[in-house]
C-alpha cells in the first residue's frame, strides 16, 4: 500500500513536468523509480523528482513562449499564476509528505528516553506531619 | 560553437559521471545509474530527475544522442520491458568534450601537487 501511495506522488510529479520532458523520459524515470526504490528509498526519489521539477519548471520560465500541455496553458511571463502556485503547492506537499514518511521510519533518528519519577503520596505526608 | 561552449566550460559532477559511463560503451538510463554508482563504489548514485534533466541538456548540446540497444546488452536484459529501454550513446563532440574535462582536471592535479610539494619544501 505504501510503495502505492509513493508510486501515485511519483506519477503526480512526472504529470507536472514540461509535457516534452514527460513525453521523452517519464515512462523511463517511473521504471528507475520503481526499481529503485526499494534500495534507495522512497523520500530521496521523490527528493530528486521535485528537484528536476522545479528545474524543468525554471528552464520553461526562462524560455518564455514554450507550450505547457500538463498545466493547459501558455506561459508567457514570469508572473506566478494560479496553476502554478497550485504546482509548487502540491511539489511542497509532496516534500512534506516524504519527509513524514521519512520520520515515520522505525528508527530515523536516535531517540532518548526520560524518566520523571514522582515522590510518592506517603513521603508528602510524612513530612508535612510535625 | 556548441562543442567549443562545452569544451571550454568546466562539466558538472552529474554530467561528468554521465560521459564517463557512457565513455564505456551504450547505456540505458538505469544503466547509467548503475554504472555511475559502479565507478564511484557506490559513493554517488544519480536519481532519475538529475540523470533524465542532464541527459537532456547533454543532448540539447549535441554531447550524447540515441543509439540502437547492442545485441550483448540485449542479452544481457533479464526482462523483455528491460529490451525496451532507450539507449543513449557519445558523439564525437561528446568525446572530445570529455577529453577535455579530463585533460583540465589532469592540469588541477599537476598544480596541486606542485604547489603541495613547494608547501612541503617550505615547512621543511
Amino acid at each position: 500500500m505504501n510503495s502505492m501511495v509513493s508510486r501515485f506522488a511519483y506519477r503526480l510529479l512526472l504529470r507536472l513536468h514540461p509535457a516534452s520532458f514527460q513525453d521523452e523520459f517519464g515512462a523511463e524515470m517511473l521504471w528507475i523509480f520503481d526499481e529503485e526504490q526499494q534500495q534507495a528509498g522512497v523520500a530521496p526519489l521523490l527528493l530528486d523528482g521535485a528537484i528536476s521539477l522545479l528545474r524543468q519548471r525554471c528552464r520553461i520560465q526562462s524560455d518564455p513562449g514554450q507550450l505547457s500541455i500538463t498545466s493547459g496553458t501558455i506561459i508567457t511571463g514570469p508572473g506566478i499564476g494560479p496553476l502554478r502556485l497550485l504546482q509548487g503547492g502540491i511539489t511542497f506537499s509532496l516534500i512534506f509528505v516524504s519527509l513524514i514518511q521519512f520520520l515515520s521510519q522505525p528508527n530515523p533518528l536516535p531517540c532518548f528516553t526520560l524518566t520523571l519519577q514522582a515522590p510518592s503520596h506517603a513521603e508528602v505526608v510524612l513530612k508535612t506531619t510535625p | 560553437m556548441k562543442s567549443e561552449t562545452a569544451k571550454n566550460a568546466p562539466l558538472s559532477t552529474a554530467t561528468l559521471n554521465i560521459l564517463l559511463a557512457l565513455a564505456g560503451g551504450n547505456l540505458h538510463g538505469y544503466g547509467i545509474i548503475k554504472e555511475v554508482a559502479r565507478n564511484s563504489d557506490g559513493h554517488y548514485r544519480l536519481g532519475p530527475g538529475t540523470l533524465y534533466d542532464n541527459l537532456k541538456k547533454l543532448m540539447d548540446a549535441g554531447l550524447v544522442s540515441d543509439a540502437p540497444p547492442s545485441s550483448s546488452s540485449k542479452r544481457k536484459s533479464a526482462s523483455t520491458k528491460e529490451d525496451d529501454r532507450r539507449f543513449y550513446t557519445l558523439t564525437k563532440e561528446g568525446k572530445d568534450a570529455l577529453a577535455a574535462e579530463v585533460d583540465r582536471l589532469q592540469t588541477v592535479v599537476t598544480q596541486a601537487r606542485s604547489r603541495l610539494r613547494e608547501a612541503r619544501v617550505g615547512r621543511a
